[in-house]
């Protein structure tokens, strides 16, 4: 039975870590090309979600939902890229900082003036009846989550090393000014690191709903972890936020079953805490030398 | 300095003038939030009664009618609105009467203010314990000697009482109790687990669980409940976190229903749990069945006043309309807008009020701080045990419907429970 215990709450946290490490990946995208974050995107998750909640309620079905909430994220990320990011970056500013964190709360009082304050369930063909696997209860929704979640990283990863877009993409990581150079507009590809980045919050709204319900404030937990698994694996590691991802999940989950529910974020922090002394570039990061 | 006072005269006039022909009532409550199907519930309710009053001239107060005029505030279910807005209503010089708040937290950060001014207020429809024991005689001081606080809700004494009654009528004898880490919450707790001793100590507690607002994953608390052997979760909470509870009992394949406090049946509870919300009991002081003609008038009147098929919250809007005529009433008893006459005539009401709950004969007598049910309207009797089915709460025990209907159809004596002295 304790066996069984530890492996369902480890499962089950670490497939709710894997929605944390989906955000942090999103981090990861805008922060190679511009070495920028946008903090609102807790909010972006949110905003997203709830637009796709509308689309479903609208009678689109599941297929076309999706699609549909992805673009509307991508098209967020190009706002905050545009209104936020771009200005404050040809200034070499560190601006986006509070501009980003300003978008953010706009989309907030936007989403709870269109959509209103409340918590509400969203609607998914997936069912939440549990599957027993090993002694150890998953639901499918979960499973979703998993599914979902490798698939789009899959994506994007495949798209980076294939695709030619994708090389000017990791060309602009590796160095901005030598990418200039050869051709690759460093702007165009930050736009496209932000739509991205706002793709794969869409898709983390849409994942984690059904399961946590949709409602304005549902990021701000959300976001908080996926900082700690950025953070902790490192800005630059997109294997990295997977693998702390899930262990961030498992040992949250954990720890609330065996300190109790009071004790559920500290683990977590701590492995912040110690992150940040011990390898602030991240436990799978590379050391960076800055220029000054 | 003479233009200022000058100022200040013909405002005061004017408020005088309007105080003259309307009644002032305030209606707060949460209107956004995780609390908001009861807030607007009550809300809509108490409407619904003012549209009646209104459309029929008003309330006879002496001489003339006078209609009602609303003031309406969102707290937002946060005390520091709560307070900031008690403060407002207890600065207005011509205000009648409050009804509303929902939270437990609200109520202690704000009603002191109203209770300084000598401020009429009928709590509708917080439940917890708190906001009536704040103003009660307690071991090291004394309660306030006079208190124009009172409550139309079924508190959390009655409610645990009930909870804990019906876990040993079903034979359950393993329990977990869960709450949630609020004032409402944890005041919850502390009257089951003295209920559960109050009644033979039935049930034992074999795991004792609690979470935070805005917690989703249940996980770890039921796990623990399942492995000590839970047949029932005894809960004290609020609707989101609720149905995060019975959508993780439902993952981990649990089966043992949810009974607690009366908030399981709110809209956000019911439709966020969908159908692992079916089974659940909690006490109800109204529901949503047109058993009686008052009944089906007061449903269909919602529905058709608030373009709704369900009331979000029944039981706080059948509250906030019993509780808004019982107001009522005391200002036609009183003739007079002057909320402390208004106060008196609550305490000693001579008219029986046909409500849609029940007909309330005295419901509050003179406040004594040694007994806060001088205070509270409801008893025993007027509650039952409600059970969601399908996305709708409905009779949990038959015997409960056959008991309304009875009660409705023949004429009521004056409550026996009230005749008895304190």
């Amino acid at each position: 039975m304790n066996a069984q215990i530890i492996g369902q709450m480890a499962v089950s946290g670490a497939l709710m870590g894997l929605v944390y490490a989906l955000i942090a990946y999103g981090f990861q995208l805008t922060f190679a090309t511009s070495k920028s974050i946008n903090f609102g995107q807790g909010e972006l998750v949110m905003i997203s979600a709830f637009f796709s909640l509308t689309l479903t309620n609208l009678g689109f079905p599941y297929w076309a939902m999706v699609p549909g909430g992805l673009l509307f994220g991508a098209l967020m990320g190009l706002v905050v890229e545009r209104a936020g990011v771009r200005l404050a970056l040809e200034q070499k500013s560190e601006g986006w900082i509070l501009l980003s964190i300003i978008i953010g709360l706009f989309f907030f009082s936007a989403a709870e003036n269109i959509w209103g304050r409340d918590d509400r369930p969203f609607p998914t063909p997936i069912s939440a009846d549990p599957i027993h696997i090993l002694g150890v209860d998953v639901t499918r929704l979960e499973l979703s989550v998993a599914v979902g979640v490798f698939a789009i990283m899959g994506l994007i990863e495949l798209f980076k090393r294939r695709t030619l877009l994708g090389k000017a993409f990791e060309a602009v990581s590796a160095d901005r000014d030598a990418a200039e150079l050869m051709g690759i507009s460093s702007t165009r590809t930050v736009m496209l690191s932000y739509g991205l980045s706002g793709s794969v919050a869409a898709l983390a709204g849409i994942l984690v709903s059904p399961i946590t319900t949709v409602g304005p404030t549902m990021a701000s937990a959300l976001i908080l972890k996926a900082f700690s698994v950025a953070v902790v694996a490192g800005l630059d590691s997109g294997f990295g936020v997977v693998l702390v991802g899930m262990f961030l999940g498992a040992l949250e989950s954990l720890a609330s079953f065996y300190l109790g529910s009071g004790w559920r974020e500290a683990p977590g922090l701590i492995l912040l805490i110690l992150a940040l002394a011990l390898r602030p570039n991240g436990v799978f990061g590379k050391a960076t030398i800055r220029k000054v | 300095m003479f233009r200022q006072t000058l100022c200040g005269l013909l405002l005061v006039a004017a408020s005088g003038a309007q105080a003259a022909d309307t009644v002032k009532i305030a209606l707060t409550g949460p209107f956004s939030g995780g609390s908001a199907p009861m807030g607007t519930s009550a809300r809509d309710g108490s409407k619904l009664a003012i549209a009646e009053i209104n459309a029929a001239g008003g309330i006879q107060v002496g001489a003339k009618k006078m209609k009602i005029e609303i003031i309406e505030r969102d707290d937002e279910a946060k005390n520091e609105r709560g307070a900031l807005i008690a403060q407002e209503l207890a600065a207005m010089s011509d205000l009648s009467g409050v009804i509303g708040t929902v939270n437990t937290g609200v109520c202690l950060a704000g009603d002191k203010h109203l209770q300084e001014k000598g401020i009429t207020k009928i709590i509708c429809p917080a439940a917890g314990s708190a906001s009536m024991t704040q103003w009660a005689n307690k071991p090291d001081k004394p309660g306030v000697r006079d208190n124009s606080i009172f409550r139309f809700a079924a508190y959390d004494g009655i409610q645990a009482a009930m909870v804990v009654e019906e876990a040993i009528n079903r034979k359950f004898t393993k329990v977990a109790v869960v709450f949630d880490s609020t004032n409402y919450g944890v005041s919850g707790r502390d009257d089951m687990l003295e209920q559960i001793k109050k009644q033979g100590n039935k049930l034992t507690v074999v795991a004792q669980e609690k979470f935070n607002i805005g917690d989703k994953d249940m996980t770890a608390q039921l796990l623990r409940a399942k492995s000590a052997g839970a047949e029932a979760i005894l809960i004290w909470a609020i609707g989101p976190e609720l149905a995060a509870v019975s959508n993780g009992e439902a993952k981990i394949g649990m089966k043992a229903p949810l009974i607690g406090g009366w908030t399981l049946s709110m809209s956000n509870y019911i439709d966020n749990a969908g159908k692992n919300g079916n089974g659940t009991l909690m006490p109800q002081t109204f529901i949503e069945e047109a058993i009686t003609p008052k009944a089906k008038s007061f449903i269909d009147g919602y529905h058709k006043a608030y373009k709704v098929d369900r009331i979000p919250s029944a039981v706080a809007a059948a509250q906030g309309y019993d509780a808004l005529y019982i107001l009522a009433a005391a200002v036609k008893q009183a003739g007079s807008t002057d909320t402390k006459k208004i106060k008196e005539a609550l305490e000693d009401l001579k008219e029986p009020v046909k409500g849609v709950i029940a007909t309330w004969s005295h419901p509050y007598t003179k406040w004594d701080p040694a007994d806060v049910t001088t205070h509270e309207a409801f008893r025993r009797e007027q509650v039952v045990m409600g059970m969601v089915k399908d996305g709708r709460v409905v009779f949990g025990n038959d015997a409960d419907r056959a008991r309304l209907i009875k009660s409705a159809t023949t004429v009521t004596p004056a409550k026996t429970s009230k005749t008895k002295k304190k």
